[in-house]
C-alpha cells in the first residue's frame, strides 16, 4: 500500500515541476516577441516626444503590429527621418499593459 | 604629469559635451541670408571645402604604406577595394538603380550612397563643382532631415544624391556628434552593427559613458580624422591615434598591469567582447520580403561574440583568402591585440585565385550572384566578363577587423581572465613553448597580488 502512494507521489510531483517549467516557458516565450515588418506608419508627436508608435507589417503573417517605441535613439531616428514608413524593420517587443514595448528596433538594411 | 593630461582631456571632452552644441556664429547672418550649401560656411571658413575634398571622408581612399601587396604610389579604400565584408566597391556597385525585380519593381543602390557629395561630384572628385557639391549638414548638423538625403533622377536622367540645404539644418550646426558620424558608419557593411560591431553608447563604451562624443578621439584636423590601425581598415589621412595620447604608456595604480603595456595592447583587457557580423555569403543571396536579395549573413550583437588574440606590429598580411596582422611574440615590436574575426564567402577568379568584386544590382534584382561578378568584370575591363563570372570559384576569406570600441574598465580582463588554466590566451599559439605556458598558467604569477587585492575589496 505504501509504494503506491510513493509512486503517485512522484508523478504528483513530477506533473506540478512539468507544468511549472511549461508555464516558465510560456511565460518566456510571451514576454519577448520578434519579428521584421516594413513600417506602414509612424506616429510621433513633435521634436521633443518621448514616445512615438509605428505600425509593422509583420512579414510572415501580414498583420499589422502596433509598436510603442520609448528609446531615445530610435524616437531620433523617426524625428529627423532616418526611419521612415516603408523600412524594414527588425523588431523585438514586450507586452506591457496592453502595449507591444519595442526592446530592439532597427533597420534591416545598410550598405 | 600624464594623470594631469588625462583630467585636462577629460575636462575637455566634458567642455565640448557641453558646448558642442552651443550657439555657432553667424546664426544672424544664415537667418537672414539661408544657407546656399558651402559657400556660406566659406565665408568664414575659407578654403575647407577645397580641403576637404583631399581627405579620406571625400576620396574613400587613400596610399597605404602598411599593407603588402599594393603599389604604394595608389591609394586604396572603399573607392576599389576587393574585400568580402563588403564584396563591392564605389567603382563597380556605384550608386545606380537595380533592374527590375519579379514584381517590377527597383530601387537605388550603391557603395558611395554614404558618400557626402551629391554623387554627380562623386568619390574623389575635384575642383569648382565637387567643392560646391560638398554635404557639410550632414556631418555637422543635428537637425538634418534625412528625407532630402535621397536619391533620385535628375531631368537628366543622372542619380543626383539629395541634401538637405536648409536654413533650420544650418542654423543648428557645430561639432560633430555622435548621431553624425553614426548615420553612415553604423550601418555599414550591409545593416545595423553589421561591420564593426560596436555601439558608441553609455551602455557599451566606457568613453561614451563619460559623455565623450567620436571626435574627441578621432579629433580632426583640417578634417584630416586620426584613425588607428585596423588591419582593415586601411584608407587613412596620414594622422594615426592611440589610447596613450590621452592615458600615457603607465596608465594603471597597480604597477603589475604597467608592466604589461609594452607587450599588451590597451585593447587587449579593456576590450574583451565584440560583436556584428560573424559571417557573409555574397555567393548566395537571400529573397527579402520587399522582393529585393540581400548577401546571407550571421549577425551578433555589440558584446555578443569574443575576441580573438594575435601580436601585431601594424603591418598587415594581404592575401586573397586572409586579410590581418602581421606580428610575433619574438620581433620586438608587435602587441598582442584584440581582433574581431570575421570570414565572407564570395567568388574567386579560377585562373589567378584573385577575389572578384560584385555589382550588387544585378543580385539584388534577381539574386543572380555571377551576374554580379559578371557586371563588376565588365566595369573593370577584364577580359571575357562572361566567362569570367561563369567560371567563377567560391571560397572564403578571413578577415581580422580592429577591436577598438566596446571599451569597458569596470569589465576588463583581470589576471585570472588570461592566466587562469581555462584562460582567454592561448599561450601555445601565441609562440610560447608548453614550459612557458605552464609557468604563465601558474597562480604562482598572480596570486599574492590577487589575494592582496581580496582583502581590500572586503
Amino acid at each position: 500500500m505504501k509504494k503506491p502512494a510513493s509512486i503517485m507521489l512522484v508523478v504528483a510531483r513530477m506533473l506540478v515541476v512539468a507544468l511549472m517549467l511549461v508555464g516558465i516557458a510560456g511565460k518566456a516565450s510571451a514576454a519577448e516577441t520578434k519579428m521584421v515588418g516594413v513600417i506602414t506608419q509612424i506616429e510621433i508627436s513633435g521634436k521633443d516626444a518621448k514616445v512615438a508608435t509605428a505600425t509593422l507589417k509583420d512579414n510572415k503573417t501580414g498583420e499589422a503590429v502596433v509598436i510603442t517605441v520609448q528609446d531615445d535613439l530610435t524616437l531620433d531616428k523617426f524625428k529627423d527621418h532616418r526611419i521612415v514608413e516603408g523600412d524594414e524593420i527588425r523588431c523585438k517587443y514586450e507586452a506591457k499593459d496592453g502595449k507591444n514595448v519595442s526592446t530592439y528596433f532597427r533597420k534591416t538594411a545598410g550598405c | 604629469m600624464r594623470r594631469s593630461a588625462l583630467v585636462g582631456s577629460m575636462l575637455f571632452a566634458l567642455l565640448q559635451a557641453t558646448s558642442a552644441r552651443a550657439e555657432h556664429p553667424g546664426k544672424s547672418e544664415i537667418e537672414k541670408s539661408g544657407y546656399a550649401g558651402p559657400s556660406t560656411c566659406e565665408r568664414c571658413h575659407p578654403g575647407k571645402a577645397k580641403e576637404f575634398l583631399g581627405t579620406v571622408h571625400w576620396k574613400h581612399a587613400s596610399r597605404v604604406d602598411n599593407v603588402e601587396h599594393l603599389d604604394p604610389k595608389a591609394e586604396y579604400g572603399m573607392k576599389n577595394r576587393i574585400y568580402t565584408m563588403c564584396n563591392g566597391n564605389d567603382v563597380v556597385n556605384d550608386l545606380k538603380e537595380t533592374p527590375k525585380n519579379a514584381a517590377g519593381k527597383s530601387k537605388f543602390t550603391g557603395c558611395n550612397t554614404c558618400h557626402p557629395g551629391n554623387h554627380l561630384s562623386d568619390v574623389g572628385s575635384t575642383g569648382p563643382e565637387a567643392e560646391a557639391a560638398v554635404d557639410c549638414l550632414v556631418c555637422h548638423s543635428t537637425d538634418y532631415d534625412f528625407r532630402q538625403r535621397k536619391p533620385h533622377l535628375d531631368d537628366r536622367g543622372r542619380v543626383v544624391m539629395g541634401q538637405d540645404r536648409s536654413t533650420k539644418a544650418a542654423l543648428s550646426i557645430g561639432k560633430p556628434t555622435v548621431k553624425n558620424c553614426m548615420t553612415c558608419h553604423e550601418a555599414a557593411g550591409g545593416g545595423v552593427l553589421v561591420k564593426r560591431g560596436f555601439a558608441f553608447n553609455k551602455d557599451t563604451d566606457a568613453h561614451a559613458a563619460k559623455g565623450m562624443v567620436c571626435v574627441d578621439c578621432h579629433a580632426a584636423k583640417n578634417h584630416k580624422m586620426p584613425t588607428g590601425y585596423d588591419p582593415n581598415n586601411w584608407a587613412n589621412d596620414g594622422v594615426r591615434l592611440s589610447c596613450a595620447g590621452c592615458h600615457g604608456e603607465k596608465p594603471h595604480k597597480l604597477a603589475a598591469y604597467n608592466d604589461h603595456t609594452a607587450r599588451i595592447a590597451c585593447q587587449t583587457c579593456h576590450i574583451p567582447r565584440t560583436g556584428g557580423a560573424v559571417a557573409k555569403d555574397f555567393t548566395v543571396w537571400e529573397r527579402g520580403a520587399d522582393g529585393y536579395y540581400e548577401p546571407t549573413t550571421l549577425k551578433k550583437e555589440a558584446n555578443e561574440t569574443a575576441p580573438v588574440y594575435a601580436w601585431y606590429d601594424k603591418t598587415v598580411r594581404n592575401e586573397p583568402h586572409f586579410i590581418g596582422p602581421h606580428g610575433s611574440r619574438k620581433d620586438g615590436k608587435s602587441k598582442l591585440y584584440p581582433f574581431k574575426i570575421y570570414m565572407g564567402k564570395a567568388f574567386y577568379d579560377r585562373k589567378t585565385g584573385q577575389l572578384l568584386s560584385m555589382d550588387f544590382a544585378p543580385p539584388m534584382a534577381t539574386g543572380d550572384t555571377r551576374a554580379g561578378v559578371e557586371s563588376a568584370a565588365r566595369t573593370l575591363g577584364m577580359k571575357n566578363p562572361a566567362q569570367v563570372a561563369k567560371d567563377a570559384v567560391p571560397g572564403w576569406q578571413t578577415i581580422y577587423f580592429g577591436s577598438d570600441h566596446l571599451v569597458t574598465r569596470s569589465k576588463a580582463l583581470n589576471c585570472i581572465n588570461c592566466h587562469g588554466v581555462n584562460g582567454v590566451l592561448d599561450f601555445k599559439a601565441l609562440g610560447y613553448s608548453h614550459a612557458e605556458a605552464r609557468k604563465l598558467t601558474n597562480p604562482e604569477i598572480y596570486f599574492k597580488q590577487l589575494v592582496q587585492q581580496q582583502k581590500e575589496e572586503w
